[in-house]
């Protein structure tokens, strides 16, 4: 933290709260810098003209000073257009922000959870189905930080028809294992088009999120299957 | 300065209400006790009443002293559209700013997953109760032009739709009298997408 002067940071917030009468904590993922959190000074008055551009989902370049944890905020512009998150896809997106913000380390920079990230709120913004963007950057965000799943295929010659997910080892072969081969490949190739697939690595993602998050439960996923349940009953 | 007694009490009390810090707290307890003793001291029984007795509203959960707040209970009002707000303080100010002649729903706050606020949180039971008696014909959506109200606004939007229930939101975009050099780059742009045909 010998930074105290940040000009035009890439970044994307991605939650904020309410501090005092006017202003904003809003914690952000930097490209060059990881994850922080910075004090928005006064951005909740009337004639305030960046509290639209402080909120989730936007490309936003941020400028701040300060040697301690919070830092202040001096200036924050739009980056570039965008597509605006809309729907189920804009649940998803908090869904992405609490896992990042459960996964990486406060001011620890990693730009290539940044450059998929921003990969994934296009995704998400522009495809038809949301899982394969969610997918692929759950795996992404894993390998990123050094959880990443690659299956044990070198030790037998043989390939293996069936795989689980072990906590200490990864993906082994395994019998009585509910992954198919395909989609052990289509994790490595980060290509699900098939349902089957889809599913299978949905159970799979789920089980490897939660050993890693060692109890700790997702906010977002509670709410979401909430409003799942409620709009299909 | 920390100040014992029951003068730096009122002080530190009187700084809990919003926009208030120990400098103003100080101007009011000294004004109250100096020049308008009667005042404080209606005011303080009127807080005392008001504590007491104000409540939710049984139908639309706004803050009322009645068990149906007197929009609810009005039957010039048109209870078949609903305008669905976040707090209490956004109804009364939809209320004076525009000749809305129908009911209010109040959420008392958003769908917020990050913070584990789901649809039980916000009545939205209450809110699908009413919509499922089939008195309603139209929601409005006005929550907050944040991301969480958005997110608020769709997921009532998809539970009207399942009603069969017109849903409109609010639109946002240029202010009133505002020139468009002014204006940040996000409300242009939803201005922009968001345009009406003339």
């Amino acid at each position: 933290m010998t930074e105290t002067a940040v000009y035009l940071q890439p970044a994307f917030v991605l939650q904020q709260r309410n501090f005092r009468e006017t202003s904003l904590i809003i914690e952000v993922l930097t490209r060059d810098f990881g994850r922080l959190s910075v004090l928005a000074k006064g951005v909740r008055k009337a004639k305030s003209k960046t509290a639209g551009l402080l909120q989730p989902f936007v490309p936003i370049l941020i400028s701040y000073v300060g040697k301690a944890e919070l830092k202040t905020l001096t200036t924050v512009e739009m980056a570039d257009s965008f597509a605006k998150l809309t729907g189920l896809a804009l649940y998803c997106g908090f869904y992405v922000n609490e896992l990042i913000g459960c996964f990486l380390h406060k001011h620890d920079p990693h730009p290539e959870v940044f450059v998929h990230y921003q990969s994934c709120l296009t995704r998400l913004a522009q495809e038809a189905t949301l899982e394969p963007a969610l997918r692929t950057f759950e795996l992404d965000l894993l390998e990123s930080i050094g959880y990443g799943l690659h299956a044990e295929t070198n030790k037998s010659s043989i390939r293996s028809a069936s795989y689980s997910f072990d906590n200490d080892r990864g993906l082994v072969a395994d019998t009585k294992g509910l992954l198919s081969e395909k989609t052990v490949q289509a994790i490595q190739l980060r290509q699900f088009n098939d349902s089957q697939v889809l599913s299978e690595v949905k159970l799979l993602m789920r089980q490897v999120i939660d050993t890693h998050l060692q109890g700790r439960q997702l906010k977002s996923r509670a709410v979401i299957n909430k409003l799942i349940k409620r709009s299909e009953t | 300065m920390q100040r014992h007694g029951l003068l730096g009490q009122l002080i530190q009390h009187l700084c809990c209400l919003p926009g208030v810090g120990p400098k103003s707290a100080q101007r009011m307890a000294f004004h109250l006790l100096q020049r308008d003793r009667k005042g404080g001291k209606n005011l303080a029984e009127t807080l005392l009443d008001a504590i007491a007795n104000i409540g939710h509203c049984q139908q639309c959960r706004t803050l009322t002293e009645q068990s149906l707040c007197e929009i609810c209970a009005d039957t010039n009002r048109d209870a078949s559209l609903v305008c669905i707000v976040e707090s209490p303080a956004d109804a009364w100010i939809v209320d004076q700013a525009t000749q809305f002649g129908g009911q209010y729903f109040v959420l008392h706050g958003r769908l917020s997953p990050l913070d584990g606020i789901g649809p039980d949180e916000i009545g939205l039971d209450q809110l699908e109760q009413r919509l499922a008696s089939g008195t309603i014909k139209e929601l409005i959506l006005a929550t907050n032009s944040t991301v969480e109200g958005e997110a608020t606004a769709f997921f009532i939007g998809e539970l009207a739709r399942k009603y069969q229930v017109l849903a409109s939101r609010i639109a946002h975009g240029v202010p009133m009298g505002g020139e468009l050099e002014f204006i940040d780059s996000g409300t242009l742009s939803h201005a922009f997408n968001g345009r009406k045909t003339l």
